[in-house]
């Protein structure tokens, strides 16, 4: 606050003592200084318009939707039954929450985990050839995900199998775990694909310890081991929240790999395959479908709003991501 | 990167949201902290204590979270061992090594004694623990060379004879000699060569590949269950001597080498299953979607380039036929008039200043937009997937980045900045899916005799019933546009007898806009402007525009939901590089004569440009494989198809791998050059 508070006089609209507008021109000059403020809060306004009118139409049935435009709205009208209606036994979106969850849970807790041993062993761990895996490792950041995607559902859908040249013998190098279609297989994939990402983010972090601390902590007789348990996880909690967060949201919000590898198997799809299909059935739920939005978009703007601090580090720090 | 690592590193406090907002205690912050989070634990809870879905994936996630922790904790542990107890490390490493060959061979029921049971299974694993532990432990008593080769070969060729003798009588080898050489023959080669490569001597590494080829050739090529005792036991006993007589060879490592050796064994415990997790769902995928790409539609036969030449000769794919539409097209027409004018402004800042272009001189404003327009006109008159993608990367990118930094210079320092930011940078929080769905409504068109429930025919609709009507309010949105128009003009003059040639440019443009849409408006040219039709009897009706099914305009409609999203990301980071410009900087500018304006393109913008070529770089790659949008809001259709949903298509819906594989591999190679950029970065940064 201290640092911005000048700033903020400086930028108020003709704030300026002895700055008294004289002939016709300064005085619209003056007005003209406040129109920056006035082309932010526009902004602003546009921005959130078309979130507002799915708010409000989700508290609007269908003939209300249908005939008037939602800033028409009057109380009178509003109701619960969109939400009635697709938290209903028959609309599947509960189930889906479910699987959402089911996908967001484990793709966040698992990847932490293996992402932090990396980045500690890139950044204090003295290997051959640290650098330059590490390079290979982050240069997959911007790896597009459908390079992958067509062997992985091939794999999760029959295993891997290699014929082995010159004995025309077939291993089987990943067997068959039925995982085609279910949400463990969606889960599966975004581990894999977060790993140069939350590598690069928590590497960054980890690295930038003080080097004094570890060397006291090894003068103290402290393995790598120890001093990761103790030292590093304890210390990196603001980076792992970050990267909680920003993955949560990613994983929650997926399109691509669920559609990819779950499609119409309608008990394991997670939300946004649901209202993506709602979205496409040609007017039929088109009444339900902004209240199924909100509901989708519920779960990240709660964790967007409370902890957008870390929301924006992982952003900023993470900004090259595939 | 720089700027991002120092937002990063600094820990605490600029958060650029965060910031301006009110002095919050953190007492108050702990304290609310503290209740999100037991409310976010007990509703966990009860929620998998209801659910069977969340009570098993969470079963799930604890086991293999607790399994893999166990086992990684006890790798460390052993691995703690390799400097002082050395013995021990060796006894435990051989130990799981024979413990780990016993349940190959035991549980697969390879051998005599293997069955069901708790002792049959236990046994096999029992006995190679014993065994090779037992070689580990021994071969740390012994200095002398030849003891530990005798010691080495001998325990090989005892477990060799013993595995020979007890693999069951259906699994003895029929040996193929050929197989046998050749593989033997390759992977020693293999192995030398990789020795050479680590400068070690070839002999070793020869010894090792010779032994796993003699195994992959003697037990792979042969016919199972056809073979003899004999033939088992020169399967079995050659690769076992060889590796024997190899650790027989090794010396027993002194205090440097186990250092080196624990080390090394960390690397590997910290960063191999991070490695392991990018190898099997990254790298191995994308190396073979490179080469099913290269296979027909059943990955069965070599097709060459066929599914690449597919993509570059289908008219759906690229279409440029009708390229020389963009001549008349006006987008195309208006960029060519800026850029003309960014000539003539240039000339005119080559005699001032010397230089023509140069950030924050006047001639950048029209170059970039009539630039724009331009490619505009172009990718409304080529048609198809690819340049649709390459019309999506244009424009949003310079949307995204150019809107993200106006709204940062614009909220910077002022109040109310946390609430603007936070607005704008909503939209990131929610799903493509759903920001698609939220646009849906926007962009709805209903029928012409009904209210209009979508905000942008809506105001369409109504700007043509403003424009053609003849009411009050036509007459006062009449009379303000005049009002408007003359205010821009005197601007106009204004700044151009005052010779500020930089100040006249908004003024200009909005004169020249503003103007045309009067004369529009009012109907001096033509009926007037928004949404209606009039009828051959004179009667004046509504007309709608059905956004997403604009061919190719759609494209642009469609972009405007990702521009919506990815402004509040490049406004984030664009505000927390403005913010580490150093206040010194500015303020000299400042003493010097500087105005807001110049302090902004000569000192800030320079200070972020390395920022803005990150952003830019980023959305690239992002943009490149727009998918979730299209999906949703047309499938394709409509002229909007874009390669991930043409992917998607392809290798999903009509099950055509070699073509799904190789658009894959096309968005690979289209951001290719950007990784290499990103490597060539980071290399250089150390």
């Amino acid at each position: 606050m201290s640092i911005t508070a000048p700033l903020v006089n400086d930028a108020s609209p003709g704030g300026q003592p002895g700055d008294e507008p004289s002939g016709i021109i300064d005085r619209v000059y003056g007005f003209l200084r406040g129109i920056p403020t006035g082309i932010l809060w526009f902004i602003v306004v546009i921005w959130s318009i078309p979130t507002l009118g799915l708010f409000v139409n989700s508290f609007r049935n269908r003939d209300g939707q249908r005939g008037s435009g939602w800033w028409n709205v009057s109380p009178s009208e509003l109701t619960f039954d969109n939400y009635d209606q697709i938290f209903g036994a028959r609309s599947g979106l509960l189930r889906s929450l479910l699987n959402s969850a089911a996908i967001a849970i484990p793709a966040t807790i698992i990847p932490i985990a293996i992402a932090a041993f990396a980045a500690y062993g890139f950044a204090w761990i003295d290997f051959k050839g640290r650098k330059g895996l590490f390079i290979a490792t982050v240069s997959l950041l911007a790896i597009p995900l459908q390079v992958a995607l067509i062997p992985l559902l091939q794999m999760f859908v029959g295993g891997a199998k290699y014929t082995v040249p010159l004995l025309d013998k077939t291993i089987t190098i990943v067997p068959d775990f039925d995982l085609a279609g279910t949400t463990t297989a969606v889960w599966l994939t975004h581990t894999g694909f977060a790993m140069p990402f939350a590598i690069f983010l928590l590497h960054n972090y980890i690295s930038s310890l003080p080097k004094d601390l570890f060397e006291a902590a090894r003068i103290d007789g402290a393995n790598h081991f120890t001093i990761f348990w103790r030292l590093v996880l304890p210390l990196s909690i603001p980076v792992l929240a970050a990267f909680a967060i920003f993955q949560f949201l990613w994983t929650w919000n997926d399109y691509l790999i669920a559609n990819t590898m779950i499609g119409a198997n309608a008990s394991q799809q997670p939300t946004t395959i649901l209202i993506a299909n709602l979205a496409g059935d040609f007017g039929r739920n088109e009444h339900v479908l902004p209240a199924a939005g909100f509901v989708q978009a519920f779960v990240p703007l709660v964790v967007f709003f409370a902890l957008q601090r870390y929301f924006v580090r992982g952003i900023l720090a993470g900004s090259v991501k595939g | 990167m720089e700027t991002l690592e120092r937002t990063d590193t600094s820990g605490e406090p600029d958060d650029p949201i965060v910031e301006a907002g009110q002095p919050v205690t953190r007492d108050a912050q702990w304290y609310l902290k503290v209740v999100v989070a037991v409310a976010i634990a007990v509703g966990m809870l009860y929620w998998a204590a209801v659910e069977e879905k969340i009570r098993s994936t969470l079963i799930t996630v604890v086991i293999t979270v607790a399994a893999s922790a166990g086992l990684w904790i006890a790798a460390n542990f052993l691995f703690d061992q390799v400097r002082n107890r050395w013995a021990t490390f060796n006894a435990i490493a051989f130990g799981l090594l024979g413990a780990v060959l016993g349940v190959l061979l035991h549980g697969n029921k390879l051998t005599l004694g293997s069955g069901s049971g708790f002792f049959t299974w236990v046994i096999g694993p029992l006995v190679g623990a014993v065994v090779l532990g037992g070689l580990g432990y021994v071969m740390t008593r012994t200095q002398d060379p030849n003891q530990r080769l005798t010691i080495a070969t001998g325990t090989g060729l005892a477990a060799g004879i013993v595995i020979a003798v007890t693999i069951r009588e259906q699994f003895q080898p029929g040996l193929d000699v050929v197989a046998i050489v050749v593989y033997t023959a390759i992977l020693a080669a293999v192995g030398a060569g990789l020795s050479i490569l680590l400068k070690h001597s070839p002999v070793g590494g020869a010894m090792i590949g010779a032994a796993i080829g003699w195994i992959l050739g003697a037990w792979g090529g042969a016919d199972l269950g056809d073979g003899s005792l004999v033939e088992s036991l020169v399967a079995t006993v050659v690769p076992a001597v060889l590796l024997g007589a190899r650790f027989g060879m090794t010396t027993d490592p002194d205090y440097t080498e186990r250092v080196n050796i624990d080390t090394r064994s960390r690397a590997v415990i910290f960063v191999g299953p991070a490695i392991l997790f990018i190898f099997v769902m990254l790298v191995v995928p994308a190396i073979r979607t490179g080469y099913l790409s290269l296979l027909d539609r059943d990955s069965e036969e070599f097709v060459d380039g066929e599914n690449y030449g597919s993509v570059f000769t289908d008219r759906n794919s690229l279409d440029v036929d009708n390229w020389t539409d963009m001549f008349t097209s006006v987008p195309f027409l208006i960029g060519v008039v800026l850029l003309g004018l960014a000539v003539v402004v240039g000339a005119a800042m080559k005699k001032r200043t010397g230089r023509a272009v140069e950030i924050g001189n006047p001639t950048v404003g029209p170059l970039v937009v009539g630039l724009l327009l331009v490619s505009f006109g172009a990718f409304t008159a080529m048609r198809g997937t690819l340049i649709n993608n390459l019309w999506w990367v244009v424009v949003v990118t310079f949307f995204s980045t150019a809107l993200g930094l106006a709204i940062a210079v614009l909220a910077d320092g002022r109040r109310g900045e946390r609430v603007a930011k936070s607005i704008i940078f909503m939209p990131m929080a929610i799903s493509l899916v759903g920001a698609s769905i939220i646009w849906r409504f926007v962009y709805l068109a209903r029928d012409t005799s009904t209210e209009q429930t979508g905000v942008m025919n809506a105001l369409w609709v109504g700007l043509g019933r403003l424009s053609t009507g003849s009411g009050l309010p036509t007459l006062i949105v009449t009379v303000l546009l005049a009002i408007c128009v003359v205010l821009a003009l005197i601007f106009l003059s204004n700044a151009l007898v005052k010779r500020e040639y930089g100040r006249a440019v908004v003024p200009a443009i909005l004169t020249v806009s503003l103007g045309w849409f009067f004369v529009r408006f009012v109907g001096i040219i033509g009926d007037g402007v928004g949404g209606f039709k009039i009828d051959d009897d004179g009667t004046v009706s509504g007309q709608t525009i059905f956004f997403v099914q604009e061919v190719p305009y759609a494209n642009f409609w469609l972009m405007v939901i990702m521009i919506w999203i990815q402004t509040g990301f490049s406004m984030v980071i664009l505000s927390s590089a403005i913010k580490a410009v150093p206040t010194e900087l500015i303020e000299a500018a400042k003493i010097d004569g500087a105005t807001e304006s110049q302090a902004f393109w000569r000192v800030i913008l320079p200070q972020i440009a390395t920022t803005i070529g990150v952003i830019v770089t980023t959305l690239i790659v992002g943009v490149m494989k727009v998918f979730d949008i299209v999906k949703v809001t047309t499938n394709g259709q409509f002229g909007t198809q874009v390669l991930a949903n043409n992917m998607f298509d392809e290798a999903f819906n009509r099950v055509n791998i070699g073509k799904g594989a190789a658009l894959a591999m096309l968005i690979f190679f289209s951001v290719l050059p950007v990784m290499i950029f990103n490597i060539r970065k980071m290399q250089q940064e150390g």
